[in-house]
């Protein structure tokens, strides 16, 4: 005859009593922070995941369709070409911001007047709405009557098509410097932080050992910077990939038709999702954005070691 | 048991909170009822959405119907238009919408293709007499019959002059008799060039759709799309004829251009300034005119014939729809709203307010006797009656117009040959046709 084991739990102790309502009280404070990663991002990222195998406009129950909107979205040339516009875009916006913000803060981390002015004014262009911002580059580029090629024209040099030329490596470059004018104050102002906690001992020692400003930069200050200098280049790659403000500022709006070569993806999510209501191949697109991405983080990831130094 | 309470309280306190959230979508949504709350039972409460607030839909129309449609709760939902726009589609998507708004006709008639507006048809057969309206009362008639909405009101353009700029060139004023090619000619006589600048345009060599590739497309005998709306005519060389027209002008230097328009405060600024010495204007724009440009002197005449001696109008219309999946009882009190809307005190309003033309006949013949600018508004009303056109509106317009404007840019600017430009477009446009079928 079988004998059942029976377990008897173990009586209470005070501390294990004390654990348990510390525990209650933990999953009670942290419910507000769950639910929202639940219904602000799993509930969306699980539900672009299903929608993008359906059609749906919205409006009708999505019909399941499974990897057709995927082939079609592949299959469509526009969708190549804005991969290649964004990876253009970011390969010509990430390192100028980069160089700039390290150039900018280490100039602005001097002793030097007005330094206060200065970072503000090189921050100034992230709190302006792109609306505004749009509004005043698009007159700089005007082809005709735009101050750049005035003052190209006015040292004898040819005005240039800066964003209605139809070669789109000429109008993405120009809409990366936008990119840039917007974005390196907040490039700046982290660098900068960084710079300012490399502590004046090191300097000075360094100073001691006989190098000067350039060795000091190059190798003092940059190596105690890289943290800051990778995460301005994580952030920057990231913002390039969904760069979409710029271009609807500089080129207006999707329905004044913005030409196939110059789209890249956000815009085309933007389009199908809410102005033709196609959210299975938006979905599919943006999927595929997310792809990219990663990949381009984790390749970026992958060198950390070999420059970024922690220590 | 009290740390339990304490528990429960913190968790209906969340739910509130997140309740709360969610309901606070529409801050600017209100109602209003003209009557007691009690008896609301037998009452119907009627949702009015109004894109653009009081600001588009005079706000004396909305107390008018409230005032004598006491069975009738009403409830307004009004927003900036651009906000309206995008949250209507989510509020579809969540079954939310309003019982009764507007649009433009072509996302009107994309609704309606997908099943979220009410078939108009028969309201309109058995409580209106179309004969009292001009054809824009159909405008979001389909080739099957079916109506998918009402007008809210109706823009048709006509050719702006500057009279200053013609008496100081000496050019007779343009007539009612025009002709495209006139219009060209005019264009040419009245382009001022020092040096390598121009200093005074004949005309605005605007390339949006409806006061720019469109009518030039339709004057020279060619369309958009077919009779049938679902083949594209961009492969007739007379579509193409018609954009060369405009392209032309650009590039001759005769009709201002989009860097011009850009630097220098745009199209009304450029007409109004006498910069260039006629335009394509929408008729609500009449009222921007006139707000910031009192002093200018203009008036209208209809927009030129075309190359077979007809005139072609576009007209873009916003429409009302009323939701398929009201409770028919809403539905019954939408079109209530409707038939208000279309009758002679709601369309007198409109006649006073000049941002759009009303469609009822009796109303339109008001204008005739208007002392504001412009003094001829029969160039718009008898425009539309004698060739009043929509943009070639279907299901999938929202789709193939962003392409079609796609390609224009590029032709306009020089990138593209009108040539290949047009081959480009007719394929994009009957793929689209083809694939919304």
């Amino acid at each position: 005859m079988a004998t059942s084991r029976i377990r008897i739990p173990a009586p209470l102790t005070k501390g294990r009593c004390v654990m348990q309502k510390q525990g209650y009280w933990g999953y009670i404070f942290t419910l507000p922070f769950v639910i929202n990663v639940v219904v602000f991002l799993l509930f969306p990222i699980l539900f672009s995941t299903y929608i993008s195998f359906t059609e749906w406009d919205l409006f009708n129950p999505p019909r399941w369709i499974g990897l057709d909107n995927w082939v079609r979205v592949l299959n469509k040339h526009e969708f190549w070409v804005s991969i290649r516009n964004v990876f253009v875009f970011a390969l010509i916006f990430v390192p100028i911001q980069t160089l700039m913000a390290f150039v900018i803060a280490f100039m602005l981390n001097q002793a030097i007047r007005a330094k206060g002015l200065f970072r503000l004014f090189y921050f100034l262009p992230v709190v302006t709405p792109w609306i505004a911002g749009g509004v005043v580059w698009v007159w700089m580029f005007n082809y005709q009557y735009g101050v750049i090629n005035w003052v190209l024209e006015s040292v004898g040099l040819a005005p240039v098509k800066w964003i209605d030329s139809s070669h789109w490596l000429m109008v993405i470059s120009s809409i990366a410097i936008v990119q840039v004018w917007k974005g390196v104050g907040q490039s700046m102002i982290m660098i900068l932080a960084g710079m300012q906690n490399v502590p004046k001992e090191v300097l000075e020692a360094s100073q001691i050992d006989g190098a000067n400003g350039w060795k000091q930069l190059t190798k003092v200050v940059f190596p105690m910077v890289t943290p800051m200098v990778y995460l301005v280049m994580i952030l920057s790659t990231i913002s390039a990939f969904q760069a979409f403000d710029v271009f609807l500022g500089l080129f207006g709006s999707i329905t004044t038709g913005i030409p196939e070569r110059n789209m890249v993806p956000n815009l085309l999510v933007y389009r199908d999702a809410f102005l033709l209501f196609k959210m299975g191949p938006a979905s599919a697109t943006a999927w595929l954005l997310f792809v990219i991405i990663l990949s381009f983080t984790l390749f970026q990831k992958y060198f950390e070691k070999k420059w970024v130094h922690y220590d | 048991m009290s740390k339990k309470v304490k528990v429960i309280s913190l968790m209906l306190a969340f739910m509130m909170m997140f309740t709360a959230c969610s309901s606070s979508g529409g801050s600017t949504d209100g109602e209003v009822s003209p009557g007691e709350a009690e008896g609301s039972k037998e009452k119907v409460t009627l949702k009015i959405g109004l894109p653009g607030s009081y600001e588009v839909t005079s706000k004396e129309i909305i107390d008018g119907f409230i005032a004598s449609h006491p069975h009738i709760n009403v409830e307004i939902q009004e927003a900036p238009w651009g906000d309206f726009t995008s949250k209507i589609a989510t509020q579809i998507a969540g079954n939310t919408m309003p019982d009764v708004w507007f649009q433009e006709n072509a996302t009107i008639l994309s609704y309606g293709e997908r099943g979220v507006a009410e078939d108009l048809s028969s309201y309109i057969e058995a409580d209106l007499k179309a004969d009292e309206y001009i054809d824009g009362l159909f405008s979001a008639k389909t080739p099957e019959g079916k109506i998918w909405g009402v007008p809210h009101g109706i823009n048709p353009i006509a050719l702006a002059y500057n009279q200053d700029v013609f008496e100081k060139a000496g050019v007779p004023v343009p007539t009612d008799d025009w002709t495209f090619d006139d219009l060209i000619e005019a264009s040419k006589q009245l382009t001022i060039k020092e040096g390598d600048q121009t200093s005074q345009f004949g005309f605005i060599g605007s390339f949006s759709i409806t006061n720019g590739w469109f009518p030039w497309i339709k004057q020279a005998g060619g369309s958009a799309l077919d009779d049938t709306l679902t083949k594209s005519r961009f492969d007739d060389p007379k579509t193409a004829a018609g954009l060369q027209q405009l392209y032309d002008g650009l590039d001759q230097g005769y009709f201002a251009d989009i860097d011009y328009l850009k630097a220098n405060g745009g199209e009304l600024e450029v007409f109004a300034s006498g910069k260039a010495a006629m335009y394509f204007l929408q008729y609500s724009l009449q009222v921007n005119m006139n707000e910031s440009f009192a002093d200018t002197n203009w008036d209208v005449v209809k927009i030129p014939k075309g190359v077979e001696g007809k005139r072609y109008v576009p007209m873009v219309a916003n429409t009302w729809l009323v939701s398929s999946r009201a409770k028919q009882e809403s539905k019954d009190a939408a079109w209530e709203f409707l038939k208000y809307y279309l009758g002679d005190e709601v369309q007198d309003i409109i006649v006073k307010t000049g941002s759009t033309l009303p469609v009822k006949k009796s109303a339109l013949d008001q204008l005739k006797d208007s002392t504001t600018k412009p003094l001829n508004k029969a160039a718009f009303t008898d425009g539309i009656d004698e060739g009043g056109v929509t943009l070639d509106e279907n299901a999938t317009w929202s789709e193939w117009r962003i392409l079609v404007q796609q390609v224009v840019n590029e032709i306009m600017v020089g990138n593209v040959s009108v040539e290949d430009g047009v081959k480009d477009i007719h394929a994009k446009v009957q793929d689209v046709l083809d694939s919304g079928k």
